[in-house]
């Protein structure tokens, strides 16, 4: 049934509900973000709660295995698992969200003034993007890590950097959209400016568009700085982060030493979803189109 | 007519792109430590060899030219010499290719025929209890790091139950891989899982979405069973814009190779980069980012003409 | 009388996020073999509800009570299966919008054999021919070859011939027509309710037509229901019912509807004097181009037109006919390729800066969306004042609020509304306050694309009642967008009529329209249905003899 015909038989209520009352009604989007909230918590409070010496080695507690003293035992240097998990937690979220947010704004900067602008500057501006598309984000990381060895600020401008090309077409598909918009076609035909027509109507119409796309770029960049961390090239020691963890962890794991790989494995996979659900859930409440 | 004209436009977009690629790799040529005659010349070239060098080949003169240069290059196939194997990257690249194919193609084909039915069902059963469960699961392995994936079931599989070896089949052709069809089970599934977490989370929506087209009440106010509606209609309409979507797929086709042939240790092009990227190896890193953005761009240029084929609408210039 | 449709107290109620809604309550109607009854009402009345519960098409989230027997089966308790069999053979169903009815992906023979095969046992052969034999019924030409089309090669009125194909594949004793024309250009609705009226008389099928168009009920119906707020409020003929209505929510419906008036002195009442102003807005021979290449449309061709100070100009045509563009270069939104544009007596395409927001100041704009006309995240106010943050830069909070108030009560809106979202206002306030934010500025020229479309004819009559006030009172000059050839007869002194990007004819209204000098205008009037049963079988018998409009 069409939205069309839906309005018609009188089936979408005249007052939307509120944009919160919509995504509380989505339980897994209210789940997701309490587990984020929680991680968050976690990480920046729980080292104040539970102080453990990330930066030391201690030879005498190494690959112990889960206790009371250790809830999730120790790493082959010593580390207690447990605080291990916040001190990486820390990295692994903080660029996440940064290097979502740069990539977002990149993105929404490069696709709102191609699509406004359209013509042959809005052509040459997709084929850069269908460029960026083209070269995997991980190929790309991975030769530059190779090249410097990023700090952490220095790994959120590369991730943002390799992550800003999906963002940049969907708010590219908006701004197409809105600026054949009744009200900015009135807007125009009575002499009103394009500033007037971007900042007034079309930015703050897209505004629900950018901030799915940022929540799902959140994610995935949780996850891209995971695997650049896994593959040796991200923060490095004694500084950590998830995918350090498991990929220090990983020769550990084939000894039988899980607590190694699990914990960090499942923290990833619970923040990256969590992140997933407020997205979806944000995207249901606003109504937006954009990834599966 | 219109198709040639058609063909013609989109393959010369595909060029602009490959073109702005080439622009890219060529710039972190430059970026290198050496600069690109290290690049070609190798780790021990001495800095009289590189000044030689550097005359010879123009590299001296401004950078528009050199990046001519770089392009003729690249038309006579060459993309440099390996630093630490001491052979001609475009070789590597050939011996390697396949293989890195052969993983792919694998896992794309198992994963599509698996999702593609699972996100149809799924919509039928859409707010089911089995639709929840598999939504759900889809959903954390969406979210799932690959090599996290593929250490789980390494785990599980060669440690816990020894049912399948933990080494990808090795050997130096396409043949001798699957020689080993056994151990070709665990990378080939870790890579089709993500597929089909991606896959049947679109094939879900597409097929929701048609199912609420006008053209399904039509087809039912004429009397045709659900099934018949599914199967004869919805399928083919939801179909089309997950084959667009493959395209743009086949980048994160090949950085899953690239996790599992490391995990795995398969011969693969993966394999070669990830060496290459732990011990700084330039010409290979960047010959294989050239070849893989080619490869993405050749495939959603493949991805688009299907769809052309397979959706009439997109002929008459209409999608 | 044998009934092949009876619907007995029909109730139906949906479960939507906000609670139950009730959309149909106690509708009791029956369609006798032979039959056409047209269940009539305005938007939110509940008649496609009707019209979907008889073949048991509800969608999922709607509960039906009652009974509703379709040639003697139970619909409201039966299951899909009994349903399926009985859909497309002993009724079937013709849907508004042809251009989403097919699926795109089928060729169109191939859609309807699998109507023919899904009731009678016939090899894919035969249930090929028996759909070219179809399509050739309906009168789709060279039916062999366009068999094998695809929907987006046909148009609008192609396809929805195909979905009546399949509606009539199995000769069913009952079709069931939601909207089937409100989609479609005039011309191409005479041809289609042509079409069906054919079709039913000859096979004795009883026809229930929904429509919110009166003249389409005069022109194809013997009896009449109508529906308000989920009730059917007055059945009875259809000379009775249009002629003589009783209930007084018909009567005020009837009265909204806009006439096309078809004889008299050619001087009607409604229309004002000729003016000979000064040109205000003026097209010379413009022309416009779409896209660039081989693929390139042409939209306009050698277009001129002149809207004077104080006068309304109707630009009337059918879709594709270049009367929107034509108005979008009016107003400088569209560049044309060649030929020349003024506004008020200036260049607007040599005007920059400064000289450009002057002339542009005396222009206001409404158009056809009234959702998409207004930004949702503005309040009322924000979006009339808009133009004053734009032209008025100098004027203080204070006196802004005052002057939007000012102007929303000129377009009869209550101040209160100002501090409103547009998502909280009806349609019809919504095309107002459009109004209101083209009015604020004093503009000296209206420019109005299909204003009133999107409205229901008594939403519509208000909105257009407010426009000829205020026009009355600001004397601005109007350029009126509309393929309503009644409207416009109502509202424009003079008319200009498009075809094919070209302007067909153009004269004063009344004139043009009731002794069209073109075979196009005279064929466009004559396919126009009016709300008068006796007259309308008058005209249709004309039209028919003339052999235009007939496709078939």
């Amino acid at each position: 049934m069409s939205v069309q015909s839906a309005r018609r038989w009188g089936l979408v209520a005249q007052f939307p509900a509120p944009l919160k009352a919509r995504f509380a009604r989505n339980k897994l989007a209210v789940a997701g973000l309490v587990v984020v909230a929680l991680f968050f918590l976690f990480c920046f409070l729980g080292p104040v709660l539970y102080s453990t010496d990330q930066v030391h080695t201690d030879l005498t507690q190494v690959n112990l295995h889960p206790s009371g003293s250790h809830w999730l035992g120790t790493d082959a240097v010593g580390h207690d698992e447990v605080g291990r998990l916040m001190y990486g937690g820390k990295v692994s979220l903080l660029v996440g969200l940064a290097a979502g947010v740069l990539a977002t704004v990149i993105g929404t900067l490069w696709g709102a003034v191609a699509g406004y602008a359209g013509g042959w500057i809005d052509a040459v501006m997709m084929r850069v993007v269908d460029a960026g598309i083209a070269i995997p984000a991980l190929f790309i990381l991975l030769v530059v890590s190779a090249i410097t060895t990023p700090g952490v600020t220095g790994l959120i401008v590369i991730l943002g950097l390799v992550s800003w090309l999906v963002p940049s077409r969907l708010v590219r598909a908006e701004t197409l959209t809105l600026k054949s918009r009744d009200y900015v076609l009135t807007l125009r035909a009575i002499g009103g400016s394009h500033s007037r027509a971007i900042t007034r109507h079309i930015l703050p119409n897209s505004v629900s568009t950018i901030v799915v796309a940022a929540t799902f770029q959140v994610a995935d960049a949780i996850l891209l700085v995971a695997y650049v961390s896994y593959l040796g090239l991200g923060v490095q020691p004694p500084s950590t982060d998830w995918g350090g963890m498991l990929s220090a962890g990983l020769t550990a794991a084939y000894s039988g030493r899980w607590w190694l790989i699990v914990p960090p494995g499942l923290a990833i996979i619970l923040v990256v979803c969590a992140f997933n659900a407020v997205g979806d859930g944000l995207r249901d409440a606003f109504d937006v189109k954009g990834r599966g | 007519m219109d198709t040639l004209l058609y063909l013609t436009r989109r393959i010369a977009q595909a060029l602009v792109v490959i073109l702005i690629v080439t622009v890219v790799v060529f710039g972190l040529l430059h970026a290198l430590p050496g600069g690109p005659a290290r690049g070609i010349l190798g780790q021990q070239a001495t800095p009289q060899q590189i000044t030689l060098f550097n005359h010879d080949q123009g590299l001296d003169r401004p950078l528009p030219v050199q990046y001519l240069y770089y392009l003729r290059q690249l038309l006579h196939g060459d993309l440099g010499t390996s630093y630490t194997l001491n052979e001609a990257v475009s070789q590597l690249i050939e011996q390697r290719l396949p293989k890195t194919l052969v993983l792919t193609v694998l896992s794309a084909i198992i994963g599509l025929s698996l999702a593609i039915p699972l996100g149809m069902w799924q919509a039928v059963r859409r707010n089911k209890p089995a639709d929840y469960v598999i939504t759900t699961l889809s959903f954390v392995a969406y979210s799932t790091p690959v090599y996290f994936l593929g250490l789980v079931l390494v785990l599980v599989f060669t440690q816990v139950l020894r049912w399948f070896p933990s080494q990808a089949p090795q050997g130096d052709t396409v043949g001798q891989v699957f020689a080993d069809p056994v151990a070709l089970v665990l990378p080939v599934v870790t890579g089709a899982a993500s597929m089909v977490a991606a896959f049947s989370r679109y094939m879900r929506a597409a097929t929701l979405e048609n199912l609420s087209e006008d053209y399904v009440r039509t087809a039912r106010a004429g009397g045709s069973r659900q099934r018949a509606i599914l199967f004869k209609h919805v399928f083919r309409n939801s179909l089309t814009p997950v084959i667009a979507m493959l395209g743009y797929y086949v980048p994160v086709l090949f950085g899953g190779a690239l996790v599992v042939e490391q995990l795995f240790n398969y011969p693969g092009m993966g394999l070669l980069f990830w060496s290459a990227a732990q011990s700084s190896d330039y010409p290979v890193l960047l010959g294989c980012v050239l070849v893989i953005s080619v490869a993405t761009v050749v495939g959603s240029l493949l991805a688009d003409i299907v769809q052309r084929v397979v959706d009439p609408r997109v002929k008459g210039g209409l999608v | 009388m044998n009934s092949i449709l009876e619907i007995e107290n029909l109730g139906v109620t949906f479960s939507t996020e906000s609670g139950d809604v009730p959309a149909v309550r106690g509708v009791s109607l029956r369609v006798a073999a032979g039959e056409t009854l047209a269940l009539v009402g305005e938007s939110g009345s509940g008649k496609s509800t009707v019209a979907l519960a008889a073949l048991g098409l509800l969608p999922g989230n709607a509960r039906a009570s009652g009974g509703v027997s379709v040639g003697g089966t139970d619909v409201v308790g039966a299951g899909e299966a009994e349903l399926a069999r009985l859909r497309g053979r002993t009724a079937s169903m013709v849907f508004q919008e042809p251009a989403t009815a097919l699926d795109p992906l089928t060729r169109i023979g191939k859609q309807i054999a699998e109507v023919v095969r899904n009731h009678r046992d016939v090899s894919r052969r035969e249930a090929a021919a028996e759909a070219v034999a179809l399509l050739r019924r309906v009168g789709i030409p060279e039916p062999e070859r366009r068999a094998s089309a695809f929907p987006f090669q046909l148009s609008g009125g192609q396809r929805q011939r195909v979905v009546i194909a399949m509606a009539i594949a199995n000769s069913p004793g009952l079709l069931v027509a939601d909207e089937p024309t409100t989609a479609l250009d005039v011309t191409v609705q005479a041809e289609i309710l042509d079409l069906l009226r054919a079709l039913a008389a000859d096979s004795g099928t009883g026809v229930l037509l929904v429509t919110h168009n009166m003249g389409v009920v005069a022109d194809f119906a013997d009896r009449v229901a109508v529906m308000l707020e989920g009730e059917i409020v007055e059945t009875g003929a259809v000379e009775e019912v249009l002629l003589r209505p009783t209930h007084e929510y018909t009567r005020r419906l009837l009265a909204a509807v806009p006439r096309l008036a078809v004889t008299g002195s050619g001087n009607g009442s409604v229309v004002r004097e000729e003016v000979e102003g000064a040109p205000v807005v003026e097209l010379r021979d413009v022309s416009v181009r779409f896209g660039r290449g081989p693929g390139a449309v042409r939209a306009l061709e050698e277009v001129s037109l002149t809207v004077r100070a104080g006068e309304t100009v109707g630009l009337v045509g059918e879709s594709g006919s270049g009367k929107s563009t034509a108005a979008r270069v009016a107003l400088g939104l569209v560049a044309p390729e060649s030929g020349g544009v003024s506004l008020f007596g200036a260049d607007l395409r040599k005007a920059r800066g400064r000289a450009r927001r002057a002339l542009l100041a005396g222009v206001g704009v409404v158009l056809q969306d009234p959702v998409a006309s207004l930004d949702a995240r503005m309040s009322v106010a924000e979006c009339v004042a808009e133009p004053l943050r734009v032209h008025r830069r100098g004027m203080g909070a204070a006196e802004r609020r005052e002057r939007v108030a000012e102007v929303l009560e000129l377009v009869r809106l209550p101040r209160e509304l100002a501090r409103r979202g547009p998502r909280e206002l009806s349609g019809g306030q919504r095309q107002r306050v459009s109004l209101a934010r083209a009015l604020v500025l004093e503009p000296r020229l209206l420019v109005a694309d299909e204003p009133t479309s999107a409205l229901d004819v008594s939403v519509q009559q208000t909105v257009l009642e407010v426009i000829s006030e205020l026009q009355a009172e600001l004397g601005f000059a109007c350029l009126f967008v509309s393929h309503d050839l009644a409207v416009v007869q109502q509202f424009a002194g003079r008319v200009v009529v498009m075809r094919d990007g070209r302007v067909e004819e153009q004269g004063p209204t009344m004139s043009t329209l009731l002794h069209p000098e073109t075979e196009y205008t005279r064929r466009l009037i004559a396919a126009v249905p009016i709300p008068d049963p006796v007259l309308q079988r008058e005209r249709r018998k004309r039209r028919l003899a003339l052999g235009t409009g007939a496709g078939a």
